[in-house]
């Protein structure tokens, strides 16, 4: 079930999170996070802007990417519980790509774990790594 | 376009700004990422919760800029403009969640710019830390940016 309660004590090192999948992005996406978030570069929306900026075609911003696994992480921890969320935007996300974000546990210390986040595209390439500090509560 | 980055604005503090935090824009936010939480969508299973509202997902802070001005006038300072521009890394250290209604100042600093030359060619990093504060001027996250300039 979505948003089951996950509990510090049933967390191991290793564990893998419930990946969440995205796409393929569409325009619109862009256009709707440009308003949301409030950054209206056009490189994410006018196509002969992106062309002449060098970049091929629009793309997505790389925040947008970052939104994808912060989701990934309050998925699974539960929202509210995140203490610290990092990534790298180590590739393009481009218009039509899948984006599947995945993580998994690397450590666990008192009331915290440490995950290790990342997102791939449809063809296995990371465009997003990072790691993530989450606080669960404890059973009973 | 300049081969360099303007270093001499490392240190730099921009003037402290104020954010209020509004219902409609938490949940646009978490709309707009095809994220349906009912913790980010839902007043009543917002006020049932410990927090006793709805919370902001973790990447909201991201909306935290000046309305006031679009940055074009520090690209100018750095000898840059936003054609140049792909974001590098985003790290949000965050003490507790966020709600509406909440008013916070935020106070950001450049605190590092280095060049490197990579496969893409020569790069400049503008390394940034907006910490956040609330009424109670107790902390409540820390937000480090590296924006990646295409020299």
């Amino acid at each position: 079930m979505k948003y089951a309660r996950t509990y510090l004590d049933d967390v191991k090192v290793g564990d893998e999170l419930p990946p969440v999948v995205k796409g393929p992005l569409q325009q619109i996406q862009l256009t709707r996070y440009a308003g949301a978030s409030g950054d209206f570069n056009p490189i994410h929306q006018d196509h002969e802007f992106a062309k002449a900026a060098g970049m091929n075609d629009v793309f997505a911003h790389g925040m947008l990417s970052m939104g994808f696994v912060g989701q990934l992480v309050t998925d699974w921890a539960g929202a509210g519980n995140v203490r610290k969320l990092g990534v790298r935007f180590a590739g393009i996300v481009r218009l039509k790509d899948t984006i599947t974000c995945r993580g998994r546990v690397l450590g666990k210390s008192k009331d915290l774990v440490d995950l290790e986040i990342w997102a791939e595209n449809q063809r296995g390439e990371k465009v997003v790594t990072g790691k993530a500090t989450v606080t669960l509560p404890p059973r009973g | 376009m300049p081969n360099s980055i303007n270093k001499g604005l490392i240190g730099k503090e921009f003037p402290p700004f104020v954010v209020t935090i509004e219902r409609g824009k938490i949940k646009e936010f978490a709309r707009a990422i095809g994220d349906d939480n009912p913790a980010y969508l839902d007043d009543r299973v917002g006020e049932a919760s410990e927090w006793g509202d709805i919370i902001a997902p973790p990447t909201f802070m991201t909306t935290f800029r000046e309305a006031a001005g679009d940055g074009g006038e520090f690209l100018r300072e750095l000898g840059t403009d936003i054609s140049r521009l792909l974001h590098g890394e985003q790290e949000f250290e965050m003490h507790r969640p966020i709600r509406p209604g909440e008013t916070f100042v935020c106070r950001s600093r450049v605190t590092d710019i280095y060049e490197k030359t990579g496969r893409s060619g020569a790069m400049g990093f503008v390394v940034r830390e907006t910490a956040v504060t609330d009424r109670a001027n107790e902390i409540v996250a820390t937000i480090r940016s590296i924006t990646v300039v295409r020299l």
